[in-house]
């Protein structure tokens, strides 16, 4: 009897412990976002902890989940309770608005189509590169295997396979024949960028890795000297959005919070860290020089000239669409 | 309430509730659920939906290998249990440990280290002339690894109870060590053997953990059924998920509704029922 009575009171004490541990901060934030972004929210979280401080508000509780853009998105459709959804691609995002928990014209909330930082695809290949690669046409030569995601599950895999789309446009070439012909030189197809780089990076499979930027510099920041990042003559603008989860929102405090912290994204400080972590941010002003000339400058496409992601999504990689052609049309 | 009444054991009645309400919540509302998902699209848009090249060729992908892994454990888990049972040798307190361990490891980190090993880079795949992971050889070794300790552990205690003497009595009679294994020891062994076979063959149509990192999920090549399903998820086409999900049920249960009847055969034939 004793002895539970200890355990009863242990219990209590945890409980209240926990409530006490909760009340110490004044408002919690999740931040639901794609998979190559944990280095850059870690700092963006930390930073902006303390500059909402400075505001005069108490600390608040930020967390960020991480995974592929587009199961990210269904864990929000599906109940995940993000205050602010910080996604690959603007479809994943208008998926979750198609539920009502975002605003139709989340786009127009924020300047640059709510895109606070942008990047862009490059190649990764093998050190002294073995195969001679140094754009799009050299991928889809005999021998050469290309490591992509799915474009079905990740989101960077759809801006890999529209970069392809993009430069073939561009070349004057049937661009649904080269994307085709590319993916027949793909022998994984991983469901995530942070998994299609594993394969390349640490199996010793394929020749060339299709990458986020960031990504790109991370692997070889990360892993040494075995590889080299290629720029491709021409490659997509990609634009990760940001939106607030209004649906999720259930005070004024924590929808003070979620706009802050999105707003944040877009200050000269915040613009900093982005271009810290290679990505190709608007505001240089507070940048460090060297941060910024670092990213190559090339001719980057714009996903609205190739009929922006509504059409896109539906042609390319809807059921039955072009991607899906590619693996069953023989 | 007669068979309540006629039981000799008390507490039927609470023992048959608690079943029957842990079997409606864990088991039977989810495949309910599934059910009702799979037919809303009605028989002709579900048959187009797993007739699709794709979806017939995953299927045929996921049933072929999980049959093939299950029989190759079926071999070599009936061998183990011999060897571990009836021969004494060191380290096989380690061994015996060591079959459980797929049980034990979550299937991820089983994955993820056969990947390592039988990739092109890997300790094995460097070795082997031929390439292991990312190919269907992949996928094989994978449901081997996850279905192995089934088939061992069902048999072992069925060979632990077999009497030496059964064996020296038809040697006695003049059979031949063949003829007594043929005759004598594996009928024995055969309902068990069979039940971990079922078991193997269950856990290797739905795996899902380990193969995805080791096959090279390409579509019509090396893409298993229940990656499909999870990418139709992610298209947010849950009635096509349900879809596939119905096919994978029907097919297990048939195959599964297979091996019982060859079961019953195979006790009965023994006279054990």
């Amino acid at each position: 009897m004793q002895r539970f009575s200890i355990r009863l009171t242990s219990a209590a004490l945890a409980m209240a412990l926990s409530v006490a541990g909760q009340a110490a901060y004044a408002e919690q934030l999740l931040n639901v976002s794609y998979d190559p972004t944990r280095e850059l929210y870690r700092d963006v979280n930390a930073q902006f902890a303390d500059w909402w401080v400075k505001q005069g508000h108490d600390k608040p509780q930020i967390q960020t989940s991480h995974g592929g853009s587009g199961s990210q998105a269904r864990a929000v459709v599906d109940g995940l309770d993000a205050q602010v959804v910080t996604l690959a691609l603007a479809p994943d995002i208008d998926r979750i608005a198609d539920t009502g928990k975002i605003p139709e014209d989340w786009q127009t909330k924020l300047p640059h189509n709510a895109s606070p930082y942008t990047s862009t695809i490059v190649f990764l290949v093998r050190k002294d590169n073995p195969k001679n690669i140094k754009d799009w046409p050299d991928l889809i030569k005999d021998g050469v295997e290309v490591i992509t995601p799915n474009p079905k599950t990740s989101g960077g895999a759809r801006w890999n396979y529209m970069a392809a789309w993009a430069w073939a446009e561009k070349a004057g070439q049937d661009p649904k024949a080269f994307v085709g012909e590319l993916f027949k030189h793909v022998p994984v197809l991983d469901s995530g960028a942070r998994g299609a780089t594993t394969t390349f990076a640490q199996r010793g499979m394929g020749d060339v890795l299709l990458a986020w930027e960031n990504e790109a510099y991370l692997a070889l920041n990360e892993i040494g000297d075995d590889f080299e990042i290629v720029v491709p003559s021409v490659s997509i603008l990609a634009e990760p959005p940001v939106a607030v989860v209004e649906g999720n929102i259930k005070t004024d405090d924590q929808r003070a919070l979620a706009q802050g912290y999105l707003e944040w994204l877009y200050t000269p400080e915040a613009q900093a860290i982005a271009f810290k972590h290679y990505y190709r941010a608007w505001d240089t002003s507070k940048a460090d020089p060297e941060d910024v000339a670092r990213l190559p400058q090339l001719e980057l496409v714009n996903i609205a000239d190739l009929g922006g992601w509504d059409k896109v999504q539906a042609e390319q990689f809807g059921d039955g669409g072009v991607f899906d052609q590619i693996y069953t049309a023989k | 309430m007669r068979i309540a009444r006629s039981s000799p054991m008390p507490g039927f009645g609470l023992a048959m509730g608690i079943t029957v309400t842990m079997l409606s919540l864990v088991v039977l509302l989810p495949i309910a659920a599934l059910i009702l998902q799979g037919a809303s699209l009605g028989p002709s848009a579900w048959w187009a939906a797993v007739s699709s090249p794709r979806v017939a060729a995953a299927l045929y992908l996921s049933f072929r290998l999980a049959l093939f892994a299950a029989l190759f454990n079926l071999v070599f888990g009936v061998l183990l249990a011999w060897v571990l049972v009836r021969y004494r040798f060191p380290g096989r307190k380690l061994i015996d440990a060591a079959v459980d361990l797929p049980f034990a490891l979550p299937t991820a980190v089983a994955g993820i280290a056969l990947t390592a090993l039988y990739a092109p880079n890997g300790v094995l795949g460097a070795a082997l002339p031929w390439k292991i992971a990312y190919t269907q050889w992949g996928i094989f070794v994978a449901l081997v690894f996850v279905g192995l300790p089934f088939v061992t552990r069902t048999v072992q205690p069925v060979v632990e109870e077999l009497d030496r003497e059964v064996e020296e009595a038809s040697a006695s009679l003049g059979a031949s060590r063949g003829m007594t294994l043929r005759r004598v020891v594996l009928p024995t062994l055969l309902p068990a053997a069979l039940t971990g076979f079922a078991l193997s063959l269950a856990r290797a149509v739905g795996e899902y953990g380990s193969v995805i990192f080791i096959a090279g999920n390409i579509p019509l090549k090396t893409e298993i059924a229940p990656l499909l399903i999870v990418i139709r998820l992610e298209e947010f086409d849950i009635a096509g998920a349900a879809a596939i999900g119905l096919a994978m049920l029907a097919i297990s249960f048939s195959m599964l509704f297979i091996i019982n009847a060859v079961q019953i055969w195979s006790r009965r034939r023994i006279g054990l029922v």
